[in-house]
Order: structure tokens, then sequence, then C-alpha cells
């Protein structure tokens, strides 16, 4: 079977989930392979959850906030974005390629660079072929 | 905890969800997964008859967990909330999956919607497992109302709330009341004057015995919570005096941008290129002059002077367009044989009466001449001593395809209207946000246009985007209704997805408290533990990932809950 490149997105709910929300509303189509989560802000994003995700064989993980400076709780995409730089050094030692850990700001007016990003990750993600990060975990039974 | 019985619901929505996702298979794919008691799919879950199936089934299968399959949880999650209570079960015992906005309007390929929807009903499936129920809080609320502002908008909300009877505080930064609208002569599109609508809602707030007025003060610091706010003002320079309230709004305006910096208008160098309020000063003043002391002979009118360009501000300030056209009236009216010129880049007439202002212009002997805001910006110049005339302005006229030169003794620039300086002292203090545009941000940019995600806190008029006197008055009125209800009630739910600390794992190290942007978040000296207020917090969750010792619960967005909607979103693959 052909390679389906599976996604997992953390949007925060008053911008990012707004804006893929409107990208509905706005019937912009974009590639199918994208499975969303809610939280209310993106500071609340926790290692744990992207790790989550990886060891259950996501070949990419998305978050998304509200742009600086326009984050409904004042600062909180501030947080997560110094928390995120930590993270992607970590998961870069665990041997996840840099591109399958994204953080990117959409506000709830941007249906469409939305749409955009989902293929655009969706596309490189299927250049860089299944992520290998499910098995390896599998072995040494690291649980997280 | 009792063992979960979930019934899942599978909306077509007509066939907006339908068409794109095959929903007797996702309710079979489902149906006999762990917990899952029953799995239905119906026309329109959000109808009557569809609440009342799940209302039915709850009582009739004892179900105690409920899973909804349909559109956004932010359109109708309150409506399956509310028929999950009405039932008898905990609203929050109720999880939505988006397979509309999210999943069946974006994209094209039947397979692979359903699985996609399959794998979001599974995840809300395995998150609702986890989930919680949650009790209803309320606080009371004190009568009293802080506004701050007093223009149009901010005056016509306290009169609104004084009249009901209702103690308001309004504090104003200048020295007078009365806003922009107190600067204009005439008001688009009825050409009323602004004077003889603007002086007797002042007087009438001036001597109102519910209304007390700060004038030349600011607000530093707001403390408290919806239904329970205080604030310290100095008047004067005198004592700090105390306020308390319990709702707040916001009402501060917006200010015009200076020109000075857009070289090819040359304001300040030409005295005779003036800003749209620089002319209203004149018009209330009665005469139209050059600094020469002359009539000018020719008068031009430039549009979007410092809005909808990149350069400057992307987005358009919506009254200017309407504004440049009374001005034509005006001019016309006291100036009969001079050549008037409408220099602009679009003709925005959106509201009511405002195309019908506009085709009254073109009667007017004016000559409309558009400019390319992206390519080129008309540039103003020092005429010749042989010109018969002070300036001239070089442009390439859109229409025609044509450079040309008008003669011209006075511009009016059309200036765009952006945030006050001390916005972001205002945002601080009362705990709201402020767009990439610098506007105060709404709680919902559609459903809720006036109150903000912080509770008992409303935005008001043009801070919160560019607007007309009308549309102010509307939110100002909208506010003012929101909050006579809120007092009528007496008391007011608060949020109930806040956090919350373990006492038990929490090791004091404080973390917590520096990275709550709603001073939620206090110490224990005594038990040398942090301790949320959950009045004041607004469960963002940004204490939860920060604590190291993982003490902390955000209710509803529990590590346990996102974690089993991540396993669940993968569970297929
Ligand atoms: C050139 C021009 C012409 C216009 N003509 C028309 C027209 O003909 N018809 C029409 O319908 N609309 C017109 N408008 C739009 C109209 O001006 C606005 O809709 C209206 O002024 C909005 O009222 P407001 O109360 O929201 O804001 P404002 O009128 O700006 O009032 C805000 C008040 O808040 C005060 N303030 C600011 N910061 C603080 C602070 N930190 N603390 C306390 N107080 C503070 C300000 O001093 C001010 O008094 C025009 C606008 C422009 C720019
Ligand atoms: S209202 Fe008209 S003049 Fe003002 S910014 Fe918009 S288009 Fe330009
Ligand atoms: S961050 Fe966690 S451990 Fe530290 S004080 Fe706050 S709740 Fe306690
Ligand atoms: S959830 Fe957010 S608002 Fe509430 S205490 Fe934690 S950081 Fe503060």
């Amino acid at each position: 079977m052909d390679f389906r490149p599976k996604i997992v997105a953390f949007l925060c709910n008053w911008c990012a989930y707004t804006g893929a929300d409107l990208a509905g509303t706005s019937r912009i189509h974009y590639a199918p392979n994208i499975r969303i989560i809610r939280i209310m802000c993106s500071g609340r994003i926790e290692p744990t959850f992207i790790l989550k995700a990886f060891q259950q064989g996501a070949d990419g993980v998305l978050v998304c906030g509200c742009h600086p400076g326009d984050c409904h709780y004042q600062e909180g995409n501030y947080k997560c974005l110094r928390r995120f730089k930590l993270l992607q050094k970590f998961t870069r030692q665990m041997g996840i390629e840099k591109d399958r850990l994204r953080l990117e700001w959409i506000s709830a007016s941007e249906g469409k660079q939305f749409a955009e990003l989902v293929n655009d990750m969706t596309k490189t993600l299927l250049s860089m072929g299944p992520s290998k990060v499910k098995s390896s975990l599998e072995v040494e039974h690291l649980n997280v | 905890m009792e063992e979960p019985r979930i019934g899942v619901y599978v909306c077509w929505c007509g066939t907006n969800i339908s068409k794109m996702v095959d929903v007797e298979a996702v309710t079979n794919e489902v149906k006999a997964l762990p917990n899952v008691t029953i799995a239905k799919n119906y026309k329109y879950m959000c109808s009557d008859p569809g609440q009342d199936l799940i209302i039915k089934d709850i009582k009739l299968h004892n179900l105690n967990r409920v899973v909804v399959a349909a559109c956004s949880p932010r359109i109708h999650e309150l409506t399956f909330r509310t028929a999950c209570e009405k039932a008898g079960i905990n609203p929050y015992l109720f999880e939505m999956a988006n397979v509309r906005e999210q999943d069946s309007w974006v994209h094209t390929d039947r397979t692979e919607a359903t699985n996609k929807a399959i794998d979001l009903v599974v995840a809300a499936i395995r998150r609702v497992r986890y989930h919680e129920p949650l009790q209803k809080r309320f606080v009371n609320v004190n009568p009293a109302t802080l506004i701050i502002g007093g223009g149009i908008s901010g005056l016509t909300a306290a009169l609104e709330i004084a009249n009901a009877g209702k103690q308001v505080y309004l504090v104003e930064k200048s020295d007078q009341l009365g806003g922009q609208v107190k600067k204009f002569d005439l008001t688009f599109p009825h050409l009323s004057s602004a004077q003889q609508m603007i002086r007797p809602i002042v007087q009438r707030v001036d001597n109102h015995p519910n209304i007390s007025v700060f004038l030349e003060t600011e607000i530093r610091e707001v403390t408290g919570y919806i239904g329970n706010f205080k604030t310290a003002i100095s008047v004067n320079g005198g004592d700090p005096v105390e306020l308390e309230f319990g709702n707040i709004i916001a009402a501060v305006g917006l200010k015009p941008f200076n020109p000075e910096v857009i070289s090819e208008y040359n304001y300040k160098e030409f005295p005779d290129v003036i800003t749209s309020f620089e002319f209203e000063e004149k018009l209330l003043a009665g005469r139209i002059l050059t600094v020469y002391g002359k009539e000018p002979r020719n008068v031009a009118i430039i549009h979007c002077v410092g809005s909808r360009n990149k350069k400057y501000h992307e987005y358009c300030s919506r009254v200017c367009c309407m504004a440049a056209l009374k001005y034509v009236h005006q001019v016309r009216a006291a100036l009969p044989s001079a050549n008037i010129f409408e220099i602009y880049a679009d003709m925005r007439a959106y509201g009511k009466g405002h195309e019908e202002f506009y085709a009254l212009t073109t009667h007017r002997q004016i000559m409309f001449l558009m400019y390319d805001q992206q390519k080129k910006l008309p540039v103003i110049n020092q005429a010749d001593r042989s010109d018969n005339c002070n300036m001239i302005i070089e442009m390439d006229e859109l229409l025609s395809g044509q450079s040309i030169e008008v003669p011209v003794d006075m511009v009016i620039l059309m200036v765009n209207m952006e945030a006050q300086e001390n916005v972001k002292q205002v945002v601080r203090a009362i705990g709201v946000s402020l767009c990439g545009n610098q506007f105060f941000i709404e709680k919902h940019p559609k459903l809720d246009p006036v109150a903000t995600t912080t509770g008992g806190v409303y935005i008001i008029g043009t801070c919160q985007g560019p607007k007309d006197i009308p549309d102010s008055v509307a939110q100002a009125r909208a506010a003012a209704a929101r909050i006579l209800g809120a007092i009528a009630q007496g008391s007011v739910p608060i949020e109930v997805t806040t956090a919350s600390v373990n006492e038990l794992l929490c090791c004091g190290c404080q973390t917590c408290i520096g990275v709550c942007p709603y001073k939620a978040i206090s110490y224990d000296e005594n038990n040398k533990v942090s301790i949320v207020n959950e009045i004041l917090c607004k469960g963002c969750g940004t204490c939860g990932s920060a604590c190291p010792a993982g003490a902390i619960i955000s209710k509803h967005f529990t590590d346990l809950q996102i974690l089993s909607e991540i396993e669940g979103v993968m569970s297929m693959s």
C-alpha cells in the first residue's frame, strides 16, 4: 500500500482551531492526512503529547497557536515557543528529523494559510517516508 | 469511576457531512468499541428531534457519556451539553468530533474523509471516558460599572446603564468628554450636525446622578475578577480614590495616523496639506481658507492615507471614504466655483444610506481620480509661480491610464485611524488582548463581538476596529444590555475548566506563578504549596505544562484526556 503520512496537530481554540474551521466554512480543500486535537492555548502543549503522538505512529506533529502578540491568553504562545525550541532539540536527539515537528502561527482568519500549511507538511512527509520512531520506541520499551 | 456507558451520534447535517463521509460506516465501525452502548446516525442532530434522541437514549439506556460527531464544537458544543444536562447527566460528560468544518467540507476523497471521521470519533470516545463532571460556579456581581473612554461609545453605554438606575464610573484621559465626534462639524450620510448630536449627550452624562466622571484620568491597574473588580485612580494628582465595580467597558477609540512619514505627501512641509481632523477644525470655525487667508480655488481630497498599504497599515479605516464625500458636499456648499478632486484608491460605501450618499456627490461637479495604492502614491509638489496654484499633484490616473498633474491650493489627507499610544497599558490593566492591527480582540468575531475572553470585560466602539457612529452606538448599547443582564441576575457563571493544584505533588517551586498570564496563582506560605484562584483562572493550561512536578490538573484538558485522544486518532492506522 502506498505511504499515507499521518499528522497529529494540536490547535489552540481561539486562533488556529478557528482558522481550521474557517478553511471548512470557505470550502478550501486540503490533504486528508491531518488529525486535529483541540487545546485551549498552545501554552498547554506538553512534550509528552508530542512524544506520545510519535510513539503512536504519527509521521509528523504540528503545533499551531495564535500569532505572537495575538494570543487570547496574552502570552501563552510565547511560552509555547520557548518550550518548543527545547523540545525540538530533544526530539532531534531522539532521531526525529526536524521537519517532522513544526510549530506555526495561524490566526482565526487564516483558513487558507492553514490549508496550505497542511498540504506543505504532507508533501514534505511524503518525500521523507514513514517515521521510524514507533518501531524504535517499541524496541526500547520506552513509554511516554 | 462508574463504568462508562457511551452513546455515539453521527450527524449527517443534511448532505453537508453525509455526502463526503459515509455516516453509516462510521456508526458501524464504532458500535462495537469498548464502552460504546449505542451508536446511531441522524439527519440533523442539532434539531429538536436530534436532541430528543440523545435525551431519550440517556434515560432509556442509562448512558453516562455522550459523543456527537457533527459540526465544530465552537458552534454546537453548548447545544449538546445543554441536552445532556436536560437528561440529567453532567454537561461536561460530553465530547464532540468535528467532522464537518475539519473533515467533510475540506476533503474530496470519500474513503479518506470517512477514515478520518472514524479516527476523530474514536478519539472522542476514548477521551470522553476520562471526562469528569464539573460543577457550574457563580460569583456575585457588584452593580457598578467602569467605563474607560468618554467618546460617543462610552457616553452611550454610560447613559444606558445609568438610566437603568446603576452606578457608572466614567474615566476619560483628555480634559473633555465627546471623543472624536466633538471635533466634527457635520456627519455623514445625512449631513446633520455633530455638535447638536454630541452636546446634549455630554450634558446628560455630566448631570446624571448615577454617573461619576473622572477627566484627565487613566487606569493603571485593575485587580479582581468578573463581578468584583477594583482600581485606584488619582484625580488631579490628589489622593487615590478606590473604586469597586462588577463590569468594565473599554471604549478608548482610535487616534489619527500621522502622515508625516509618507514622503510623497509632504505634510508639514506644505502648510496647506492638512489632515481630515485639521479640516474639521476649519469647518467648525466656519471658513475654509488657506494659510494665505484665501479661499482655495482647487481642493483635493486624498483617500487611504496610511490605510490599505503594507508600508503603513494594511487594513481599511472604513469611515474615511464617506467622510471624504461629506467634505465634498461641504466644500461645494462653501466654495461653489472651486474645483474639487477626489483622489481615491477604492470607494467604500458599505453602510446604510452610503451608496445613495455616494450617488449624490456625483452630481456635485467633482472630478474623481483613481490611483493604485500598491503601485504609486500621488506626489504633492510645490507649484511654479506661473502655475496659478500653490501645489501640483502628480499621479498615475488608473481609469484613463495616464500620468496627470492636478493643480491644488489645499489638500485634505483622509488619514488612517490607528491604536491609541497607551493602548498596551489599557489592555494589560483589564486583561484583554490586541490583534495584529492593535485592535482589541472580541470573544467571538461573529457571535460575541462586544465581550472578551475575560469575563466581565467588554469592548465597544472603534477600539475594537474602525467603524462609524451608528455601529459604535449599537455596540455600546449591546454591552450595556449584557451588563444590565448580569446585574439583574445578581450572579454570573464563571469558567469551570480551570486549573487546580494537587497539593500532595506540588513541590513549592512556584514556576507556575511566573507563567500564569492572569496572576491567578499564589503561594501558600503555611503549606508551602501554590494555589490557583479558580475565579481568576481562565483555564489556558500554561501552568499545567510548566509545572515540573506534574502537580497541576487542567480540568477538562487533563493529560489523560489529551493522551487518550492522541491514542484515539492513531488507533485505526
Ligand atoms: C475624519 C473622520 C470623520 C468621521 N466622520 C464620521 C461621520 O460623519 N459619521 C459617522 O458615523 N462616523 C464618522 N467617523 C467615525 C467616528 O469618529 C467614530 O465612529 C467614533 O468617534 C467612535 O467613537 P468611540 O467612542 O468609539 O471613540 P472616540 O471618539 O475615539 O472616543 C474615545 C475616547 O476615549 C478616550 N481615551 C483614549 N484612551 C484612553 C485611556 N487610556 N483612558 C481613558 N480614556 C481614553 C479618548 O480621549 C476619547 O475621548 C469619522 C471618523 C473620522 C476619522
Ligand atoms: S474607508 Fe476608504 S479611504 Fe478609508 S481606508 Fe477604507 S478605502 Fe481608504
Ligand atoms: S509549578 Fe507545580 S510544583 Fe511548582 S509550585 Fe506550581 S504547582 Fe507546585
Ligand atoms: S490555567 Fe492558565 S490562567 Fe489558570 S492558573 Fe494556570 S496559567 Fe493561570
